[in-house]
C-alpha cells in the first residue's frame, strides 16, 4: 500500500475528486500560487487553473457565502478556511445559511459544501491560531462534523464530505499534516458517522480525536507496561455520532476516558461523556474521565502551551484514575 | 389495569421507609382506606392505607427496606396479571438479619491466610447510609443477589466496584477489622445484642449533628406557686382535661418565642430563619426511644386546647401511634424530666431548632422572699442555644419572658 502523510492525503482526496467531477472546486485564501499557509493545495493551481484554485479576498465570510452560493447552485465546492480561529468570521454563514437552506426550504435545495479548517497547538502559534472549535459547530443541527486524524482517515472522510449533500465542517491538525500513513491504492471512502478502533483492550476504552488520537495511543502503550489492557476509539465524525461503536466499547471494558485537545469544559468530550453514562450506566466501574485543555486563552510560550493543551501523561493519569490505580 | 401501592412519602426528608408487615395478604380483598401495610421510617412506625380498593394481586415488597416511590404492591381486579418488579433486594440496607450473614462470613474469613485481610480501604458503605458503589457493581450485586452492605469496596473513597463483587461472590470477602472486634465469640447470655431500629439511628445522627453545634446554657428558677394553683383550678373544673405543667410551659414558652422570635430560629449557611409561629416540640419517652412530636402554633391555643393535643400525641407516642407529620415542623423543644425527681439538667440541642428547654422537677425550696425565709415551690429551667443563631442577652431575654410567665402565668395566657 503507498504510504502517503497527513497533507498529502487531503491532496489527494481534492485533486481526485476535482478530475473525476467539474463540480468539485476549490476557493480560500493563497491556496493556488502559494499552496495554502499549509501547503495542502501546493501545484494544484497548475492542474485545476485559478478558475477551480480560486485565490479568495481575506474575507472568511466571503469565502463560506460564495461557496454556499456555488453549492446551492449544485456544485460541490470546498472552501478552505486558513484557521479555524477563524471560522469565527465565517459563523453566519455557516451556522446561519449552510445548516439551515435545506431544512427552511423543505428539502427543495441542499448545501454540499465542506468546511476545509485546521488548528491546533504544538508550535507555538498563540492563543488566536490554534483554538479547537469544533465544539461549537457539533452543536448546530443541520451540520456535519469530521475530524479526521490519520492519512488514510482524512483521505477517505475528505471524499465522502465532498460527496455528502450536507455541509460539512471539516477539521484538520496542524501537528498531524506530516505524519505519515499507510492509504489504499484506491480512495475508499469512510462513511459519515462510522469510528474507528485503533486498538482493542479489556480494561479501558479511551476515546480521543485529532492529535490526541496518537496520544492516547502512546498511553496505551504505557498502561500496558502496568497491566492496564486500553482501547482506543476515535469517532472521526463527531456529528452524526457513532453513539453504537462508543457505548459498545465502553459495555466491554467498563471504564471510559474521553481525550480532546479543546477545552475541557463544556467540550465534545462532554457529550460522549453524556452519551455514555446514559446508555452504559449499568455497566460503568469508574466515572468517566475527560482529558483536555486547561481553560485557559492558549500560551504563546512553548513551555506555557505545553502545559495549557493535554499530552499522553495526562491520558495515562485519566487511564489510571478510572482503574484505580493512581 | 392493575394499580400500583407506591411506598409513600410520609415526611419531608424521608428517602426509604421499612415495611416491617403487611396486615393484608395476596389474594384478599382491600378497600380504599384500609390500612395495608406497616411501615417504620426514621420517625415513627405508621399504618400505610390502601388508595384503591380491589384485591391484593402481589405483595412485590414482603418487609425489608424501600426507596420511596418503588412498588410494593399491586392492587386490582381478580386473576388479573401483574407485571413484574426486581425485588429490591440488592439495594436496601443492612437489616437486623446481617449480623448472622456477617458473622458467616466470619467463618469463612478466618479460614483464609491473614495476610489477606490486612490494611483494607475504607468500607463501601458510608456513614450517612448511602453505599458508594459503581452503577456496574451494582448491576452485578443485584444480578447475582449479593447485598452491597456486606461487601468491601476498594476503589476510590472505599466505592464498591466489580472485582469487590466478583470476590465477594468468590467469598474471599474478609469484615473490616472492626466489625471483627464486634462479632469476636461470646460466651452466650452475657452482651445482649440489640440492632439499631431506625429511630434509634435517627436519634443517633440528629443528636450527633447537634454535637457539633457550638452551644451555651442559661438557667433560671421560677417560683410555681401560681402555676400550681392555675393547674389545680382548671383541673378542678375540667377534670376530664388534665391539664400540667408541661402544658403550661408549652403556652408559656410559646407566648416567650413569639415574643422574642430570635430565639425560635434556625440557623443555615445561608441565613438565620426566625420561624412566624411557635411549633413546640415535647420530648417523650416512647417504648421505641426518645420522639418528640409537636404542638404547632401554640402561642394561639389556649391551654384547654394544648392539653387535648397533648394528651393525644403522648398516648400516641406511647403506642408507637404517631404519624410522620405529628413530628415535623418544630422550631422548639421543651424536655421535661420533672416526674423523675430530676433537679435541673441540660439537654442537646434539636437540630435545627435554635433552643431547647430542659425541665426539672418542682420542689419546694427555701427563699427569700422579702427579707423572710419563704418555702415555695421552685422549677429550674436550663435552655440551651445554638450560638450560631442566638446571642446571650436576647436568649437571656427569652428566659427572663419564661421565668416571668411562670411565675405570673396571666401574662402569657
Amino acid at each position: 500500500m503507498p504510504e502517503l502523510t497527513y497533507r498529502e492525503a487531503v491532496r489527494d482526496a481534492l485533486v481526485q475528486a476535482m478530475r473525476e467531477d467539474e463540480d468539485v472546486f476549490v476557493v480560500g485564501e493563497d491556496i493556488a500560487e502559494m499552496g495554502g499557509s499549509m501547503g495542502v493545495t501546493a501545484g494544484m493551481v497548475d492542474e485545476f487553473g485559478p478558475e477551480r484554485v480560486r485565490n479568495a479576498p481575506i474575507s472568511e465570510m466571503a469565502i463560506a457565502g460564495a461557496a454556499i452560493g456555488a453549492a446551492l447552485q449544485g456544485m460541490r465546492p470546498v472552501a478552505e478556511i486558513m484557521y479555524e480561529d477563524f471560522l469565527t468570521l465565517a459563523t453566519e454563514q455557516i451556522v446561519n445559511q449552510a445548516a439551515k437552506h435545506r431544512y427552511m426550504s423543505g428539502g427543495q435545495v441542499s448545501v454540499p459544501v465542506v468546511f476545509r479548517t485546521q488548528g491546533g497547538a504544538g508550535w507555538s502559534p498563540g492563543a488566536q491560531h490554534a483554538q479547537q472549535l469544533e465544539a461549537w459547530f457539533v452543536h448546530i443541527p443541520g451540520l456535519k462534523v469530521v475530524f479526521a486524524s490519520t492519512p488514510e482517515d482524512v483521505r477517505g472522510l475528505l471524499w465522502s464530505s465532498i460527496y455528502d449533500d450536507n455541509p460539512v465542517v471539516f477539521f484538520e491538525h496542524r501537528t498531524l499534516y506530516p505524519i505519515k500513513g499507510e492509504v489504499p491504492e484506491e480512495i475508499e471512502p469512510i462513511p459519515l458517522g462510522r469510528a474507528r478502533v485503533h486498538r482493542e483492550g479489556a480494561d479501558v476504552t479511551v476515546i480521543a480525536t485529532g492529535r490526541l488520537v496518537h496520544e492516547s495511543l502512546k498511553a496505551a502503550e504505557e498502561a500496558e507496561g502496568d497491566g492496564i489492557s486500553v482501547e482506543v476509539v476515535d469517532p472521526r465524525t463527531l456529528q452524526p455520532l457513532d453513539e453504537e461503536t462508543l457505548v459498545a466499547s465502553v459495555k466491554k471494558t467498563n471504564r471510559a476516558v474521553v481525550a480532546h485537545e479543546a477545552v475541557t469544559r463544556m467540550g465534545f468530550g462532554a457529550e460522549v461523556a453524556a452519551v455514555l453514562q446514559y446508555q452504559a450506566f449499568d455497566w460503568l466501574d469508574a466515572p468517566i474521565e475527560r482529558v483536555g485543555a486547561r481553560f485557559a486563552p492558549l500560551a504563546f510560550a512553548p513551555v506555557m502551551e505545553a502545559f495549557v493543551v493535554p499530552h499522553a501523561e495526562d491520558v495515562l493519569a485519566a487511564i489510571k484514575r478510572t482503574v484505580g490505580k493512581e | 389495569m392493575a394499580t400500583e401501592v407506591i411506598l409513600p412519602r410520609l415526611g419531608q426528608g424521608m428517602e426509604s421507609g421499612t415495611i416491617v408487615r403487611w396486615l393484608k395478604s395476596e389474594g384478599e380483598t382491600v378497600e380504599r382506606g384500609e390500612p395495608l401495610f406497616e411501615l417504620d421510617t426514621d420517625k415513627v412506625t405508621q399504618e400505610v392505607e390502601a388508595e384503591a380498593s380491589g384485591v391484593l394481586l402481589r405483595i412485590a415488597v414482603a418487609e425489608g427496606e424501600v426507596p420511596v416511590g418503588r412498588t410494593v404492591a399491586f392492587i386490582g381486579a381478580e386473576g388479573e396479571d401483574v407485571p413484574e418488579v426486581a425485588e429490591p433486594v440488592a439495594e436496601a440496607v443492612p437489616e437486623a438479619e446481617a449480623p448472622v450473614e456477617a458473622s458467616n462470613r466470619l467463618l469463612q474469613a478466618e479460614a483464609q491466610p491473614w495476610i489477606e485481610r490486612r490494611s483494607r480501604p475504607e468500607p463501601g458503605a458510608a456513614a450517612n447510609g448511602r453505599i458508594k458503589a459503581s452503577p456496574l457493581a451494582r448491576r452485578m450485586a443485584r444480578e447475582r443477589g449479593l447485598d452491597l452492605a456486606a461487601i468491601h469496596g476498594t476503589g476510590p473513597d472505599g466505592r464498591i466496584v466489580a472485582e469487590d463483587v466478583e470476590r465477594a461472590e468468590a467469598g474471599g470477602e474478609a469484615p473490616p477489622a472492626s466489625n471483627r472486634l464486634l462479632q469476636a465469640p461470646v460466651p452466650a447470655g452475657e452482651v445482649e445484642r440489640r440492632p439499631l431500629s431506625n429511630v434509634r439511628k435517627t436519634i443517633a445522627r440528629r443528636l450527633t449533628q447537634a454535637w457539633q453545634v457550638p452551644v451555651f446554657q442559661l438557667q433560671a428558677s421560677a417560683d410555681m406557686t401560681r402555676v400550681n394553683a392555675l393547674v389545680a383550678k382548671l383541673r378542678e373544673r375540667e377534670p376530664e382535661l388534665r391539664v400540667t405543667v408541661t402544658d403550661v410551659l408549652t403556652k408559656v414558652c410559646a407566648a416567650a418565642l413569639v415574643r422574642h422570635r430570635e430565639v425560635n430560629a434556625e440557623w443555615t449557611d445561608e441565613a438565620i430563619l426566625l420561624h412566624p409561629s411557635a411549633n413546640v416540640g415535647i420530648a417523650v419517652a416512647a417504648p421505641q426511644g426518645l420522639v418528640v412530636p409537636v404542638i404547632r402554633g401554640a402561642e394561639r391555643l389556649s391551654l384547654a386546647e394544648i392539653a387535648t393535643l397533648r394528651t393525644d400525641l403522648v398516648a400516641r407516642a406511647r403506642e408507637n401511634r404517631l404519624r410522620a407529620e405529628d413530628l415535623d415542623g418544630g422550631t422548639f423543644t421543651l424536655s421535661n424530666l420533672g416526674m423523675y425527681a430530676v433537679e435541673s439538667f441540660t439537654a442537646v440541642l434539636n437540630p435545627p431548632q435554635a433552643a431547647i428547654v430542659a425541665v426539672g422537677a418542682t420542689e419546694e425550696r427555701v427563699v427569700p422572699v422579702g427579707g423572710e425565709l419563704a418555702v415555695r415551690p421552685m422549677l429550674t429551667l436550663v435552655v440551651t442555644f445554638d450560638h450560631r443563631a442566638v446571642d446571650g442577652a436576647p436568649a437571656a431575654a427569652f428566659l427572663r419572658a419564661v421565668k416571668e410567665g411562670l411565675e405570673e402565668p396571666g401574662l402569657a395566657l
